[in-house]
């Protein structure tokens, strides 16, 4: 006879509000649901409200961690409605703040991974680096989390010899630990029972479930919007798109590894072939968007990021829809944590799993339910997008 | 792929036992430790001679931490320094250069008056 | 007869014991923040020396919940069970001598009697708090017991059956005439049997598994506050002695050491803090260096590895000595 077990909404391996009730027989799991409304804060309807210079900042906050890429997406977005491309400088810089962003989340994710293994000596060597490299975007940019790189139009500082100077030797140090922690965390039996074989996730599965980014990708399938998609320079710069075969949490720790290596390869090159010539486009502070819709997509930390917005011809956007690859991989959590025939789910592996696919719930509750019609579809074109979000918003007015 | 060896930070341990610790005892002992690089975004500093009442920055900061006074020169903004997200926006677009970002981050006092610049 | 009062109670009795318990912990969460390259304790007293005090302190003065439909006889009872019998059980400690305040042939089997009964005080403790959580930590720390406890129990009989003694001021004594450690030899395996067992024994990464933070909040003492939590706490410091302690007796000699004159009275009690420091460091050390493993993973590797070892290690002191 099973029990049910809450996990969450407050609890040690969340750092925000989220609700697993699971069902268990002793230690297995059997059923799993899942409640990821506590953190709903209405962004998308503050963004109806603000002129678009006023909203970058506001959109950065969706979450601490991705803010650059959440305002790379917004500024792609306005850029697009405006019929605008930023400066090749601006977009090689992007990258160069988009990747250093990108090592820092791989980092606190690593940490924070171990920590709800158990093995705190970890947590506390990968923060220590991450310091290192938050030192780094405070040269940067002037502040260690809400980076506020990105405008429309370009960036908003440029990079200074001295400051390149030790990004690049920030760079070989994390390079050097990465190798370390890799070899580490290869050898040590302890980590290899608690992540291997633990959380599968097929490939059919991933694809039917719509899971997206390191996730995806740790299930053996190449998906990377930075290489499908090239949006801020990324078609000129030679990066691999890593993935690893045996779809299971071991499979995502070593995909976050490997891809940290690939980001401080990509700000190399993008230092070493800087083109020249103006950062920022200048573009008025306030203006008028020409009437359209636009859909940007951003490699967040976590996975694909969408915005999507609508235009009425104001210095205000209609309607911004934001979807963040948490809300996608979160599905895939309850189906991983199902035991089935042969492959049982004990609640210790509840951390283990629910933090593989590198939570970021703060990011995922912005829209309260998931529509029974939609989980039905395999595949969405943007014209299915566009025509959901435009019903739900003339059924607002 | 590596051997199986249990306990392999061994050597990461004991060598961390003798190496200086990596925090700061900020904010009992170590103040003069901490370095903030140029460019950081702290408290505004707001130069009224420079200012010409143009209104921009009231207009465009997120957070409606600026309002409009007059003074006896004209029209001039007053910042809330409880209400501001740092993002230096005002700084951007202050045709004059009057407003300015200091290294300031202990930003907090016990009455709402002290938080406010002029 | 005063004596044997006095000793009791102060000295190396209850007071000692404490003030000693807490002094472990520190050096405990000092040497485990410095492998991390962090600072530890280090505001309260000198070097942080006072912070377990100050967390007690705190614990006493802090509001006493008890959940309405728990067991009352159970939560009132097993707080104060635990750290009576890990303090009794550290009376047999060699501290001020080659035998501890209590001494008779075969008190070994006692404290690792002492030592069972703790752990299912802590199972009572759990499932007497009617929470989830609890009922899922005590059955897991009733499920580690039975994994750990063999080996422990045999690699302690080992070294008795190498000193010819099953009383822990006895073993003491066998070393201290051979001059030799028992730790020298085939008992080394023995120690490292030891040390394993008792990271399972007192519920500590990588087996902290009845407690885990992460996976069921506080495991079985998740309904505990204010002063029931204060004495669950410090019959985990005193276990901290206990087994550290234990250890130093049965492999390393305990209080015997090379005497200096001056400090005669002094010797026995500083020799073995210094040894159970030394263990206490080592436990330590395999705290820092492991992930959680889970409770079947736990079974498994006890089963599999520490009891063959403990079995083979009984058969070769009996072939060697």
């Amino acid at each position: 006879m099973s029990f049910e077990i809450p996990i969450g909404p407050q609890h040690p391996i969340h750092v925000e509000p989220l609700m697993l009730r699971l069902s268990v027989e002793g230690e297995l799991i059997v059923d799993v649901d899942v409640d990821v409304s506590y953190i709903h804060r209405g962004i998308e309807k503050a963004l109806e409200v603000r002129p678009y210079i006023q909203g970058l900042y506001l959109v950065e906050r969706i979450c601490g961690i991705c803010n650059a890429a959440h305002s790379l997406c917004y500024c792609l977005n306005v850029e697009q409605l405006l019929g605008k491309e930023a400066p090749p400088r601006a977009k090689y810089l992007r990258i160069v703040v988009e990747e250093l962003s990108r090592i820092h989340s791989h980092l606190l994710w690593l940490g924070h991974y171990f920590h709800t293994l158990g093995f705190e000596t970890l947590f506390m060597y990968f923060w220590r680096d991450r310091e290192r490299v938050m030192d780094m975007l405070e040269l940067i940019t002037g502040n260690r989390v809400t980076t506020a790189y990105n405008t429309i139009g370009g960036v908003r500082r440029d990079l200074t010899p001295e400051v390149e100077q030790k990004l690049r030797r920030t760079l070989d140090y994390i390079e050097e630990r990465m190798r370390y922690y890799e070899k580490v965390i290869d050898s040590e039996p302890t980590i290899l029972a608690r992540t291997q074989g633990v959380g599968i996730l097929k490939p059919s599965d991933a694809v039917r479930l719509g899971v997206v980014g390191p996730h995806l990708r740790a299930s053996g399938i190449k998906h990377d919007v930075r290489l499908d998609d090239p949006y801020s320079g990324h078609d000129e710069i030679p990066f691999n798109v890593i993935t690893w075969d045996t779809c299971d949490c071991y499979a995502r720790v070593k995909v976050r590894i490997k891809e940290v290596h690939e980001c401080v390869n990509m700000i190399r090159y993008a230092l070493d072939h800087m083109p020249s010539g103006d950062y920022r486009l200048k573009i008025p502070p306030f203006f008028k968007a020409p009437p359209g819709e636009s859909l940007s997509r951003v490699e967040a930390p976590r996975g694909e990021l969408v915005h999507y917005s609508i235009s009425d011809g104001s210095d205000r956007p209609y309607r911004y829809r934001v979807r963040t690859p948490t809300l996608a991989n979160l599905l895939s959590v309850v189906e991983m944590l199902k035991s089935r025939d042969g492959y049982e789910v004990y609640i210790a592996d509840v951390p283990a799993i629910l933090g593989g696919i590198d939570p970021c719930i703060c990011c995922s509750a912005r829209v309260v339910v998931a529509d029974e019609a939609r989980r039905r579809r395999t595949v969405m074109t943007l014209d299915d997008i566009i025509r959901i979000s435009r019903d739900r918003g003339v059924e607002r007015r | 792929m590596s051997m199986r060896i249990p306990g392999r930070l061994i050597t990461e341990a004991l060598k961390n036992l003798f190496k200086k610790r990596a925090t700061i005892l900020y904010p009992y002992r170590e103040l003069d430790k901490i370095h903030l690089p140029e460019g950081f975004r702290g408290r505004i500093e707001f130069d009224r001679a420079k200012c010409i009442g143009c209104q921009l920055c009231f207009r465009v900061c997120p957070a409606k931490a600026i309002e409009m006074i007059e003074d006896e020169k004209g029209k001039r903004p007053i910042f809330y320094i409880y209400r501001c997200i740092y993002c230096a926006q005002c700084v951007e677009v202050c045709p004059t250069k009057a407003i300015g970002m200091s290294k300031i981050f202990e930003n907090i006092a016990l009455r709402k008056e002290d938080m406010v610049v002029k | 007869m005063i004596e044997k009062i006095l000793a009791t109670i102060f000295f190396p009795g209850a007071v000692f014991l404490l003030a000693v318990s807490l002094f472990y912990e520190w050096v405990d969460r000092k040497l485990y923040a410095r492998f991390q390259n962090r600072v530890g304790p280090h505001l309260a007293g000198p070097f942080g020396l006072l912070q377990p005090v100050a967390d007690f302190i705190k614990l006493l003065s802090k509001e006493d919940i008890v959940p309405m439909a728990a067991d009352r006889l159970l939560f009132t009872l097993t707080p104060i069970l635990a750290s009576a019998l890990t303090l009794f059980a550290c009376m047999f400690l060699p501290i001020a001598g080659p035998t501890g305040i209590i001494s008779f042939k075969g008190d070994l089997i006692v404290v690792i009697a002492l030592l069972s009964i703790y752990t299912i005080t802590v199972y009572l403790a759990g499932e007497g708090s009617n929470n989830r959580f609890a009922s899922i930590g005590a059955e897991r720390a009733a499920l580690q017991l039975i994994g750990y406890e063999i080996p422990l129990t045999l690699s302690l009989l080992s070294a008795a059956i190498a000193a010819g003694s099953l009383s822990v001021g006895g073993i003491v004594e066998a070393q201290a005439e051979r001059g030799l450690w028992l730790i020298v030899g085939p008992q080394s395996i023995g120690f490292a049997i030891f040390v394993i067992s008792s990271q399972a024994e007192m519920k500590r990464i990588p087996f902290d598994i009845p407690e885990a933070e992460q996976e069921i909040v506080a495991g079985w003492e998740v309904e505990y506050s204010g002063r029931r939590l204060a004495l669950f706490r410090l019959s985990k410091d005193l276990e901290l002695i206990l087994l550290s302690g234990l250890g130093a007796a049965i492999f390393l000699g305990g209080p015997i050491g090379p005497v200096i004159p001056g400090l005669e009275p002094m010797l026995y009690t500083i020799y073995f803090i210094l040894k159970s420091l030394i263990v206490l460091a080592i436990f330590t050390l395999v705290r820092a260096l492991f992930a959680r493993l889970r409770i079947d993973q736990m079974e498994f590797f006890s089963w599999k590895y520490l009891m063959p070892l403990a079995v083979i290690l009984i058969i070769l002191t009996e072939v060697i000595v």
